[in-house]
This record gives structure tokens, sequence and C-alpha cells, in this order.
């Protein structure tokens, strides 16, 4: 099985995905994540303007038989969830990387440089 | 870890594995979804071999069946099977099995994977009695459900012929390829279906011969979500040690008007205290542990098995209540992560399968 992972993306060992722009990140989870999770039935997002930590929980992605945490990549504001996901979060099965879940106005972006890049996540999915 | 005999073929279908009553088993080939959906509307097949199956002989076989187990056997007409739970003297569950009256003088009696040994122990403490002998034939035999309303097709198309009155929960000796075959019209799934106990030296050419006719393969999730739709109980969940089936709305299967049977004296004198009930939430998934509560926000049970219900597209959910605390407004909310959801009580199952 060969899991997409592209090479403008950074990762987390959680299996989320990040995009970076400025001092916003778009956060969602991956190729890998989603085809280990089956069909996605269920996202339960944040409030927006909660505070998320690095490692902390701020979701829950549930498929047919399994309930998984979303791990926040990294430390800030919750500044935009993305509803859509609540009529169909089967996007994430269907387009991982376009479905993004949270954006997150960082407060700390020395952050950036503990997350893996595509080649270090794909070694892990190995 | 044991393995079934089908275990190479899963591989082969790229099956995710995973360890379920000390075997390695198929969760999902592909998906849950599209499992469930094929047995609802076409036909699936799932590997059950990790099921135990004894043998009862001798003129006693029936008798000794009787005695063991809660629900009818004795009465059952030949060619039967009869699902019942099996009980201690003080009427708590060891498991729940199929028996099966296969000849005048013998019976096959199925049974949950993880219970095997635990069963194996109990039955065989109270044959003396009996004049009649008890194998444990789990390692020989392997076993196929083909379920769903095209079933009937395909065990035509490979070969298996069926008397006109084989209907719901028959069970009979036949052939596959010239092969001795015992198959039921039992199932899992509440849709038509049919059980084939076959030896495992048949098996792999058995289950090659049905997937080529046109049955998706089905692992145990989507059967979990299955069962869970039309409501049948899973020990572990629903039924277990602790709790006798008067708790677990398995009063039709105890016949206290049976001469003897073991656990009859305890249940004929127990007021159940717990309530088996069937929850529907229009938002949020209910999951096995998850706190039920009343309208005052007071937790009276608890979820024994939940799932998203593939036919509904909403939370469905078994749970035990305290019979004394059952709210007479029928109003129930399900807690998950903190947050409680509205649920509604249901006096059906959340689904209508397609038996007959």
């Amino acid at each position: 099985m060969s899991y997409n992972t592209p090479n403008t993306l950074k990762y987390t060992k959680e299996h989320e995905w990040v995009s970076i722009e400025n001092d916003i990140a778009l956060v969602g989870i991956t190729d890998f994540a989603q085809s280990q999770l089956g069909d996605i039935v269920f996202i339960e997002l944040p409030e927006v303007g909660s505070d998320v930590k690095q490692g902390g929980s701020f979701g829950v992605v549930e498929s047919i038989k399994s309930v998984s945490d979303l791990y926040s990549p990294l430390d800030g504001e919750v500044t935009e969830v993305n509803n859509q996901l609540e009529d169909e979060p089967e996007l994430c099965n269907n387009s991982p990387y376009d479905s993004w879940i949270i954006k997150i106005k960082l407060s700390n972006s020395s952050q950036i440089d503990e997350l893996l890049d595509s080649s270090s996540y794909e070694n892990l999915c190995q | 870890m044991n393995k079934t005999i089908l275990f190479e073929e899963h591989l082969k279908l790229n099956a995710k594995m995973v360890p379920f009553a000390g075997f390695e088993m198929p969760v999902q080939y592909t998906s849950v979804k599209d499992e469930a959906i094929a047995v609802r509307n076409n036909v699936g097949v799932f590997d059950v071999s990790h099921m135990g199956e004894f043998f009862v002989e001798g003129p006693g076989a029936h008798d000794f069946v009787d005695f063991l187990i809660t629900n009818d056997f004795k009465n059952a007409a030949l060619n039967k099977a009869v699902y019942s739970p099996l009980c201690r003297e003080n009427g708590t569950v060891i498991d729940d099995l199929i028996a099966y009256k296969l000849k005048s003088d013998q019976a096959l009696i199925c049974v949950n994977a993880a219970n095997i040994q635990k069963d194996w122990d109990w039955i065989s403490q109270h044959t003396e009695k009996f004049n009649c002998t008890l194998t444990n034939q789990s390692n020989d035999y392997g076993l196929l459900a083909i379920q769903g309303p095209n079933s009937t097709k395909l065990i035509q198309d490979i070969g298996i012929k069926l008397d006109e009155n084989f209907e719901y929960y028959s069970a009979d000796y036949n052939t596959f390829e010239d092969n001795e075959i015992i198959i039921a019209r039992t199932g899992y799934t509440g849709e038509d279906g049919f059980e084939v106990f076959c030896k495992n030296e048949k098996m792999a050419t058995l289950w090659n011969k049905v997937l080529a006719a046109g049955a998706t393969p089905c692992g145990l999730a989507s059967r979990d979500v299955l069962r869970l739709e039309v409501c049948y109980p899973l020990y572990g969940h629903e039924l277990s040690d602790e709790w006798t089936p008067l708790d677990a709305a398995l009063k039709w299967t105890v016949k206290l008007n049976k001469d003897s049977f073991i656990g009859k004296q305890a249940l004929s004198e127990y007021n159940p205290k717990l309530r088996l009930i069937k929850l529907k939430l229009e938002k949020g998934i209910p999951r096995e542990g998850y706190p039920i509560l009343d309208a005052n926000e007071k937790e009276i049970g608890k979820v024994t098995s939940g799932t998203m219900s593939v036919a509904l597209g909403s939370g469905v959910c078994l749970g035990l209540v305290q019979r004394d605390q059952f709210p007479e407004d029928k109003k129930f909310f399900v807690s998950i992560r903190n947050k409680k959801y509205e649920a509604i009580y249901c006096t059906k199952p959340f689904v209508t399968g397609g038996h007959k």
C-alpha cells in the first residue's frame, strides 16, 4: 500500500498534516490516517476561539467502529473550523489534503521546526 | 495466536487482521460500509471458523442438550436449530449458543470462540447422567456465514442442493463437491442466510467458490454493525457472567415450563435488576461504556454496544439500565465525552432484516 504524502506539507507523528501560511496553520488528517480509520462518519470540531496546545486533543474523528482523538500540531488559537465536515465527514476520506479541519493562529512559530517533512513522515508509515 | 484455516486467503485479499477471542481475524477487507451494504442488499460471506463446535452423540443427546440450555431443545423438530443461553445453577450466563438437532441421536452445539474452553469445562462436567458422548471438534471444522437476500441463489449456484422446506433455522447434513458439510439457515445479520460447517480440508475451496459466485468478503466490523442494527446480543457486551438472560431481554429463551434444566430454580425466582434498551441518536455516536442518563441527567445505565448504523446513517446502541430507574417518560440521553445527546427509545430493532 502506498499513501499520498505531498512534500509541500508538514506532518506529525499522530498523522495530522499541517500547511502554514504566515502565522496561520491549516490542519487535517493524512491519507494514511484516513485509510487506517476507514469510513469516517463523524468529526467533532472545537469551538472557534478556543486555545489548543501542541500534542493536545482538539477534537475527535469517528469511523463506524472507532473513535480517535485529533491532536494539535502546534500551540495557538482556533480561528476557523471546517463546518462542512459536520455534514460531510467523508470528505476526509475522499480528499484528505483538501479537507482542512481547523485553522490555528500560531502563538509559538518556533514549534514549526519540530514538525516532520514528507519523507520523514513516509518512513513513519512504513 | 490462533489462526483460522482461511488465514492465508484473508491475507491474499489484503484484509486488515486483528486479534479477536484468541484468533487473528479479518476485521475488514475494503470498507465496513460497503460490506454491510452487500449483506443487506446482495450477499456477503464471513469466515467465522473461530467459533466452537461440540458434537453430542448417543440416545441421550437431545435430553442432555435440553438439560444444559434454558430454551426448549427437546420439543424442537428434527433438523431444526435453537438459539439459547447456557446458564449456571444461579442463572448467570456462561455463553449464548445455537444447538442444532441434526439426527435423532446427535446434536451440534456452536459456541462463541472466546468461550470455547469455559463452555467445554462446564458442559463436559454434566454428561454423566445422560447416555451420550461429547466431543470438541472446534479444530476440525471451519464455518462460513453466507448472508444476504441473494444467499439462497448463491448456495445453489455453488452446487449445494436445498430442500424446498429448508426454512429459517433449519439445519441438516448436505454435500459440497462430494464432501460432507452441515448447513443451517441461521446467521447473525438479520438477513436470510446460511451457516456452513465444513471440515478444514475443504474450506479454502468452499471459500473461493463462494467468492467466485459473487459474495462480498465481510469482516468482523461489518458483522458487528449488522447484528447491532437488528439488536442481536453479543456475549461480553449485552450478556456476561454477571447477569441472567432475564436482565438482557432474553425471557423468550428461558422456558420455565420445561421439566428441568440448569438454572431453572434460580431463574424462576429471579427478579431482573437490569433492562436492555435500544436507543437511536439523531446526533453523536454512542459507544460501549458511555453513560445513559435520564431527563434529570442521572446516570441510570451504560451503553453495552454502540455504532454508527450503516443502514440508518445514525448512531444506535443497546444499553443496560437499572430496572428500578427506568424512566416512565422514556426520555434518555447518552453522555458522549461529557456532552449529553438526546436518544430516542426504540421498541423495535433499528433495522428489520429480511429473514423469514
